[in-house]
């Protein structure tokens, strides 16, 4: 792979150029993104409220046609913008980033759907190994085995391209939206990936809080750094998600145990199991961290590291009280409080210095302002 | 090319959404199959535990039933797990077994750690309120060892870190100069 295509934003120049509009394949790379989150949360849902489980389900329906989508819109865009460079055709550098040089320069890929390709493929390769995983195993639906959490991190790769894709186009309103969209997407879906860590939890850290909280305030963070006040658009987003979620995943689970004569469990209490990972507190850090940086701006990294670092510690100090709503749970030892939130604290100090870079990172990708004129 | 692809994926999404809409009914998912039965007496209640997989596996998931002498309409009851190492999980309300309704049970669940597990019962019904337990025995995880496993899973993760550094030094001196 050589990042080294293009600096000008254009991945092939010559005369007539290429028309794909592109709002259009980044619009369908969103929708397959916000596919898998559907097809996870009511395929989650289901275990806990309903159980039974075979491979053909609805739920495990929307979360492979999510990789396929992704992969094959981002193979055409890939394979457009090749024969549009070897037919020395502009390609409009809004379209999913700069251009990479794929096995020597047979291959003209835009950043974004290079990314998103790549995390499509390993997707379905992972998903195979989920496949031979349950037939040694059985389908126990426990959501942090090893190949589940491949396939959770295969579709975060995904979603990586489908934040480029939209940063590449931040001038235009969709390009900017998506992107806030895309980061907030992430963020929700991460808080499941997050799930990997929870046997690490023996001691008076709760690593599960301590990633989610590392993970916000990352993305969180990587929207202030791309647009002013992003930080409090993608917490909005986000909990917008799991205000969604929370209604639908109950009900899709209920409805579709209807649709295919099953009972629900006995005593199940219907709470949405993915919209509770996700942290109540989003919109207040998002307002906090946009007010610390209102004034940053550039690399600086003091100010981001101390603003990822108080909102982690609010995510990860307010984690048992939400619990306690949501479960009607006991409050934990003081000690494992203070040192989930200690923990919350320097990890999101971490979120926030690597985000402010990460947003930095992803203004680059659009095309200069010289290059668009 | 997208004029013609995009068409197509819709069509092929459609096909898969209507053979899943066939094919997902209750009748589509497994029976359960016990193939052995242990004994266990809970004060006045005598409980049989069945099993759909026997030896027991680490990791290996099985339906398990639980079936008090003249059945479960006036009983209620719990169920306690111990791990090998004497942790308690949550106690749990013994409820129908989704697949198989007129028996408690638990559906696909497998037993992480290789040991004695014990399930401790706590049955209240006509003849008043009994407890009794049952030791089982789990044997070793079948397939690769699961540090390999949780190795191959976090590849995606690495190669997202190894990207993300590659990114992070080509981009140095543009993010040093926007400032």
């Amino acid at each position: 792979m050589d990042l080294t295509a293009d600096d000008r934003g254009r991945t092939a120049t010559a005369t007539s150029p290429l028309t794909l509009r592109p709002w259009l394949p980044a619009s369908i790379l969103f929708a397959a993104s916000m596919t898998f989150a559907i097809g996870s949360t009511w395929d989650i849902q289901w275990h806990g409220d309903v159980g039974p489980d075979t491979f053909f389900t609805l739920p495990h329906l929307f979360i492979y046609a999510s990789a396929a989508v992704a992969g094959f819109t981002s193979l055409a865009v890939i394979l457009m913008t090749t024969a549009a460079g070897r037919a020395g055709r502009t390609v409009d550098g809004e379209l999913g980033g700069p251009g990479i040089a794929v096995f020597g320069r047979t291959f003209t890929a835009p950043l974004g759907y290079m990314v998103s390709a790549l995390g499509a493929a390993s997707f379905l390769l992972y998903g195979l190994w989920d496949l031979w995983w349950h037939s040694l195993y059985g389908f126990d639906a426990v959501i942090d085995s090893p190949p589940h959490i491949g396939l959770f991190l295969s579709s975060t790769v995904i979603s990586v391209g489908t934040v480029i894709v939209f940063a590449a186009a931040r001038a235009q309103r969709w390009g900017y939206l998506g992107a806030l969209l895309s980061l907030a997407h992430l963020l929700t879906s991460s808080t499941v990936t997050a799930l990997a860590v929870q046997r690490l939890s023996q001691g008076t850290v709760r690593w599960t809080v301590v990633v989610t909280a590392f993970m916000a305030i990352l993305l969180l963070i990587a929207g202030a750094a791309l647009r002013r006040g992003g930080a409090t658009m993608v917490a909005i987003c986000g909990s917008a998600i799991q205000a969604v979620f929370w209604w639908f995943a109950p009900w899709a689970a209920r409805e579709y145990a209807n649709f295919v004569g099953l009972p629900l469990r006995e005593h199940i209490r219907a709470i949405p199991t993915t919209p509770a990972l996700i942290p109540f507190m989003l919109i207040p850090v998002g307002i906090v961290i946009d007010l610390l940086l209102r004034r940053t701006n550039g690399p600086a990294r003091l100010l981001p590291a101390l603003a990822g670092g108080l909102g982690g510690a609010i995510v990860a100090g307010f984690a048992p009280w939400q619990n306690i709503i949501i479960y009607d749970a006991r409050l934990p030892l003081t000690s494992i409080i203070v040192g989930t939130a200690v923990a919350g604290a320097i990890f999101g100090a971490l979120g926030g210095f690597l985000g402010w870079r990460f947003g930095a990172m992803l203004r680059l990708t659009a095309p200069t302002s010289e290059v668009r004129a | 090319m997208m004029r013609r692809l995009f068409p197509t994926a819709a069509i092929v999404l459609a096909i898969c959404y209507l053979l899943a809409a066939a094919t997902g009914t209750a009748a589509a998912y497994q029976p359960v199959n016990i193939v052995h039965t242990e004994q266990v007496q809970a004060g006045p209640y005598t409980l049989t535990v069945g099993f759909s997989e026997w030896p027991l596996r680490a990791m290996q998931s099985l339906d398990f039933t639980f079936t008090p002498e003249g059945g479960i309409d006036d009983k209620t009851g719990t169920l306690a797990t111990a791990q090998p190492d004497g942790k308690l999980r949550r106690k749990e309300p013994l409820s129908r077994h989704p697949r198989k309704h007129e028996v408690w049970g638990l559906d696909v669940r497998s037993l992480d750690k290789q040991g004695d597990w014990t399930f401790r019962f706590a049955i209240d019904g006509p003849q008043g309120h009994g407890e009794g337990e049952l030791k089982v025995t789990v044997l070793e995880q079948p397939g690769p060892p699961l540090g390999l496993s949780w190795a191959i899973s976090t590849l995606p993760l690495l190669a997202l870190i190894a990207f993300l550094t590659y990114a992070w030094r080509r981009t140095t001196s543009k993010v040093t100069s926007v400032a």
